[in-house]
């Protein structure tokens, strides 16, 4: 093995010997941190091993726990790959050892002989009949469905071949270990997090470009990695933000290279460009290191993909022809999501009472919403319940953080009214028919209209209003809770100018 | 069911029974109008006229809408399609590994035309050589359903592609030795063999696209392993997958999904136009467009209602669609003299003896009295009115409103260009689609009251540079001269133009006198034209003016209208041709109404418990007044049904208890009785509003408390 992963070399050393030596039948393999660049260490591992020349073969099958979400999938793709067998469209899509008229595809019987068969089929033409070993890795085991986790865990016994089970996984083998030890104990290993120096080398042993501009992307990948790893220790990561930053970084020295070659045209351009001198690199390093974090920021939770945020954070040509005083840092503008704004103003107003139906408890509602025949304009209401519980006790932890309660429908429908009763009367276009006497006649109308119960049913579909109760359900009323957080329901109140401030119960 | 056949009801055994419906032959099945208000003065044939021009008039219209909608739509489906085809090749270099690409569809206004036109756009329909692009794409479409767990969902997406039609062919699995029909590894080999086949290479292989229907009703448990297991095989499998969403705010993905999927996926969002610009957009091209005339034009009422509706409480294309339709066929099942939208019947049919209602009515209008003249020459006209000159006029007085509304059309363009033109230079302009919306200018318009922003237009036009009055003069001209009607216009933007002359040497006389030229004849000109349609004759037949939209149809109070169905189910109930004037207004006694209402009012009278041995009494008494009154006044109106609970009191009626007081007659209205009052008090539980509580006995809670109380 020529190139080993940076930090892997104890693992790759021990894992090899073990495999190609006297393999322990049961072997676990965590890593909390980076799990791909783990598989892919395995996969060089056994690759290597399997492909060796001499005397003794390895046969190695990969099953994805998450993909093989049936038994019959993982019986499938270990057999398929043990005997490197593809199934070929034209022959329907057949498994391997059809002819042999052996099922072993729906028992996990028949899949230990099914083991049996693709072992003595590939010892076939060797000198002794067991001189070959197979090894069944199966990554993210902790999704594996349960009724498989024993039996694989003992696999080697119950196929009586010589057979490793290799279980890779981001958790620990404690909590899924089966219970009263049906499972042998595996042979551990622990892969610590990558450190920095080992992400660094990895990522800038995967460079790939221009080769006079590797010391520039040795400096960028440095100063990415100081900013970003104490985030996250995952090379893919790293490498992901590295990958959305580079272009930009790189552009003003390529721009810069261009320039001098439209200078001197007549010169050699066969000539690889030099790479950018030390004070390039302070510059370009003040001008990309503050939007380093705000590429983690927006790329880590995958706010925005890494191809197009790098399109959207290109910097403007030329950027280093600009006297460096007044160059402005290359700082991403981030834009406003505008999207919640054309709703209807009807399930706006709704969103907002089903906020406050979540939010307040059933007991406020009169004491918030009620208003008496004549102070209908007035609001009158102290500050909040600010004295409540204060003496002793534990201290009652606010609504807000302790997420949204269930209402019914009536007493959403309730507020709904009254808020607008308040806040919406102006705006209708028959605004004070005559046909309406009493005070807040026109609002009843108005909230048990068709469209108001369209309209949240359809929030429900859009997941902005959450229903509670089952939709089969025909008696008692229904029940919602409100599916969106504070800051857009502020937002929609400023857009609808209703003060929320008096209409929570506690103080926000 | 005829004969042997027959059901036996009484047959004790059985526990339902199943009565087919048997539609009547004799009924009518055509669709008809409703009847008109004003029936009296109806044309013969008059409902199947009018049918036929409103379904004129409403293609018309609707054709045009759809052109105006596809064209709204048509950039986010050309983006959409090209995002598919590149999505395996334009891929930023360097990164750690391929992503999924996902494209999310934000569409809270299209609805399903825009799923419709994406579809046809991604996979042509086989006689449709025109797609925008030639290179094909496979698509496999997933509903909700579909996919309540792993399995189902993945043989979804594996089935809807390996049993496309394609060179392939089928194949003819062995389900227990064959892959299994949801395992990806089945749709690698079909993909492998197709791209052998066809002899594709990377470049020009087809993508394979899982458009997911209402994206957010997925399970996102399910999906999330969806996402993982079709992440493990590309690139080799180009899949790409299309999320339909209704949801208007983007943070749904990240809220449902973990941060772990989403890092397998590259989420490209797309999100259709919405907002009232569209339904303005609508608007003004259907009704307010110089290359388009609508037969039937919308009033001011209509408009706001349209506007209010879409803002406040449903703004999705379908609602303003209905709500246009139905615009159509009020305008159209209203007035008998809407007839005339088209065309005008020929002398023979409007001679019969049957129409002269009709002719009389629109002789009325055409030749009604005004104010002004005197009544001999008034009684002279109407000496003179012979049914070719009715039509005559009739003729006319369509190519004057027809002229005058494309007046106001254009018009309106004018106004608008100006306006515009202002905004362009840095002006404040009248604030349209700014402080104003344009809905609202155009209900202005339509009222005629927009003499101030007209004025306002010319002061602001006075006021210009040369160089500004050149190009606006400039613009003007472009606009006119596309307007063959607008010879006047033409003219007279020409002599203007005209007198300016094009070099500057000191303008400041000849500015001010072009200016001021300019300036009066658009307000003359804007003045004339941007009139009320009301004045023009017969202007009711094209025009739906100041008539309110029948909102309660379409957005019922659902309360409201239950409680007044119940109080005044007559109002509800078709009209029977005999009826009078004085028999539609009077005051419906209580006997009179069905037992479900008589049963009501006396709800609404009681507490909030009701005593249901008191409430069948009070029930009974009514009864016993009902059958009194029928047996003294056979000769009295017949009873009008309402909403069909009405016959089984007919029925009733008819088995009245004998004179003779004979015990078993009164036994047997005594059990009817019973049997009506439970079907009564059935008929209120079912639709709420009483409670049953084990709290007092015989007793009922009352649920609904009416607001007049």
């Amino acid at each position: 093995m020529d190139t080993t992963q940076p930090g892997y070399g104890a693992f790759t050393t021990h894992f090899s010997t073990l495999i190609s030596t006297m393999p322990p039948a049961f072997m676990y393999i965590n890593d909390a941190d980076a799990i791909q660049t783990t598989i892919s260490v395995i996969d060089n591992v056994l690759n290597h091993l399997s492909s060796a020349p001499g005397p003794s073969k390895i046969s190695y099958a990969r099953a994805d726990a998450i993909a093989c979400f049936s038994a019959r999938l993982l019986y499938e793709s270990v057999i398929n790959s043990l005997a490197s067998w593809t199934p070929q469209w034209e022959d329907a899509a057949v498994n391997w050892g059809v002819d042999n008229e052996v099922r072993w595809n729906d028992t996990f019987d028949g899949f230990v002989h099914g083991l049996r068969a693709v072992h003595a089929y590939l010892g076939k033409g060797k000198e002794e009949e067991g001189d070959m070993r197979l090894v069944v890795v199966v990554e993210r085991a902790e999704r594996l469905i349960p009724e498989l986790m024993v039996p694989l865990t003992r696999l080697a016994e119950l196929a009586r071949v010589d057979l490793c089970v290799v279980f890779v996984s981001q958790a620990p083998w404690e909590t899924m270990r089966p219970p009263l030890g049906a499972s042998p104990d595996p042979y551990f290993f622990d892969i610590p997090p990558p450190t920095k120096e080992d992400v660094v080398k990895h990522l800038i042993s995967n460079y790939s470009s221009h080769p006079s501009l590797k010391p520039l992307y040795t400096h960028f990948i440095t100063t990415l990695c100081d900013v970003c790893y104490p985030f996250t220790h995952d090379p893919h990561e790293l490498a992901y933000i590295a990958a959305a930053r580079w272009p930009g970084f790189v552009k003003p020295v390529l721009d810069a290279n261009k320039g001098d070659m439209d200078l001197d045209a007549d010169s050699d351009s066969e000539e690889p460009f030099q790479p950018p001198s030390e004070e390039t690199r302070m510059r370009l390093s003040r001008l990309f290191n503050p939007s380093l974090s705000l590429a983690l920021d927006a790329l880590y939770p995958r706010l925005q993909n890494a191809t197009d945020w790098a399109k959207a954070n290109e910097p403007p040509p030329n950027l280093l022809d600009n006297p460096p005083t007044t160059t402005k840092t290359a700082v991403p503008s981030d834009e406003k999501d505008a999207g919640i704004t054309c709703l209807p103003r009807l399930s706006k107003f709704i969103l907002l009472a089903s906020f406050l139906a979540s939010t307040n408890p059933p007991k406020s509602d009169l004491r918030i919403f009620g208003r008496g025949l004549d102070e209908k304009k007035k609001r009158k209401r102290r500050a909040s319940g600010k004295s409540t519980n204060t003496k002793g006790g534990v201290t009652k932890v606010a609504q807000r953080l302790l997420g949204p309660t269930s209402f019914t429908l009536d007493r959403m429908l309730a507020i709904l009214g009254a808020l607008l009763e308040e806040n919406d009367v102006d705006s209708r276009i028959h605004a004070h028919a005559s046909e309406f006497s009493i005070p807040g006649e026109e609002t009843d109308m108005e909230i048990s209209r068709v469209a108001v119960y369209a309209a949240i049913t359809e929030l429900t579909s859009m997941r902005l209003l959450t229903r509670t109760s089952a939709v089969d359900r025909l008696d008692g009323p229904p029940t919602y809770r409100a599916a969106m957080g504070y800051e857009m329901t502020v937002s929609l109140a400023r857009e609808l100018d209703v003060s929320l401030g008096d209409l929570f119960w506690e103080v926000m | 069911m005829t004969g042997g056949d027959a059901l036996n009801l009484d047959d004790i055994s059985q526990t339902t029974f199943y009565i087919p419906y048997k539609p009547d032959h004799n009924d009518q099945h055509k669709p008809r109008l409703p009847e008109s208000q004003y029936q009296e003065r109806d044309f013969p044939d008059g409902p199947d006229l009018r049918l036929a021009a409103y379904r004129k008039a409403w293609t018309k219209c609707l054709d045009r809408l759809q052109a105006i909608v596809n064209n709204l739509q048509t950039p986010v489906v050309a983006a959409v399609v090209e995002e598919v085809h590149r999505s395996y090749t334009d891929v930023l270099p360097g990164l750690p590994y391929p992503e999924l690409p996902v494209i999310c569809i934000t569409d809270p206004v299209f609805g399903s035309s825009f799923l419709t036109e994406l579809t046809n756009q991604l996979e042509p329909p086989e006689d449709a050589p025109d797609s925008l692009f030639s290179q094909t794409t496979f698509v496999t479409h997933l509903h909700p359903p579909d996919c309540g767990n792993i399995s189902s969902a993945m043989k979804s997406i594996v089935n809807g592609f390996v049993e496309k039609e394609t060179t392939l062919g089928k194949m003819k699995r062995k389900p227990a030795t064959s892959l299994a029909n949801y395992d990806i590894t089945l749709l690698s080999t079909w993909y492998k063999a197709l791209c052998e086949a066809e002899d594709f290479d990377v470049e020009s292989r087809p993508n394979l696209v899982v458009f997911l229907h209402e994206f957010e009703q997925f399970d996102p448990v399910v999906m999330q392993d969806v996402f993982y297991i079709c992440s493990t095989r590309i690139p080799d499998l180009p899949l790409v997958f299309i999320l339909s969403t209704s949801s208007p705010t983007t943070s749904w993905l990240h809220t449902s999904y973990s941060r772990a999927t989403l890092a397998r996926l590259r989420v490209r969002r797309f999100a259709l136009p919405s907002g009232t610009k569209i339904l303005e957009d609508i608007i003004l091209k259907t009704f307010f467009d110089v290359e388009f005339e609508p037969d039937v034009m919308i009033g001011p009422a209509n408009i706001q209602y349209l506007q209010d509706y879409f803002t406040r409480y449903d703004s999705s294309l379908d609602k303003v669609l209905t709500i246009l339709q139905l615009i159509h066929l009020k305008h159209s099942s209203s007035d008998p003299l809407t007839v005339l939208i088209h065309s005008t019947p020929d002398i023979t049919s409007l001679s019969r003896p049957t129409s002269f209602n009709f002719i009389d009515s629109l002789a009325a209008r055409l030749y009604a009295p005004s104010t002004q003249t005197p009544s001999e020459t008034h009684a002279e006209d109407w000496r003179s009115i012979t049914v070719p000159s009715l039509i005559q006029s009739v003729d006319e007085a369509r190519t004057n409103f027809r002229s005058r509304a494309r007046g106001m059309r254009v018009a309106f363009g004018f106004i608008n260009l100006v306006q515009c033109f202002m905004v362009l230079q840095g002006y404040k302009g009248l604030g349209w689609g700014q402080q104003i919306s344009l809905c609202d200018v155009l209900v202005d318009i339509l009222e005629g009251s927009l003499e101030k922003d007209i004025k306002y237009l010319g002061i602001m036009v006075r006021k210009l540079r040369v160089e500004q009055l050149r190009d606006l003069l400039e613009e003007t001209h472009l606009y006119f001269s596309n307007i063959p009607t607008e010879e006047e216009a033409q003219a007279q933007i020409a002599s203007l133009q005209s007198i300016l002359p094009s070099d500057d040497v000191d303008l400041s006389e000849l500015r001010g006198q072009v200016a001021t030229g300019l300036s009066d004849w658009l307000i003359g000109y804007l003045n004339s034209r941007l009139t009320p349609l009301e004045e023009s004759p017969l202007w009711d037949i094209w025009y739906t003016g100041l008539s309110s939209f029948p909102s309660e149809l379409l957005n019922p109070s659902v309360r409201a209208s239950i409680i007044s169905g119940l109080l005044r189910p007559h109002d509800f109930a078709e009209r029977s041709n005999s009826d009078d004037e004085s028999e539609q207004d009077r005051e419906v006694e209580l006997w009179e109404l069905p037992d479900t209402s008589i049963l009501f009012r006396r709800y609404l009278d009681s507490g909030k418990m009701i005593n249901v041995y008191d409430w069948f009494e009070s029930f009974k008494t009514v009864l016993e007044t009902q059958v009194k009154k029928v047996k003294s006044g056979r000769g009295t109106p017949k009873k009008q049904k309402g909403r069909g609970k009405g016959k089984g009191k007919q029925k009733a009626v008819e088995s009245e208890p004998g004179e003779g007081e004979d015990g078993e007659e009164e036994e047997k209205w005594k059990l009817e009785v019973q049997a009506r009052f439970m079907r009564a008090m059935q008929e209120l539980d079912y639709l709420g509003f009483v409670k049953h509580t084990g709290r007092k006995a015989d007793h009922v809670l009352r649920l609904v408390f009416d607001v007049d109380d």
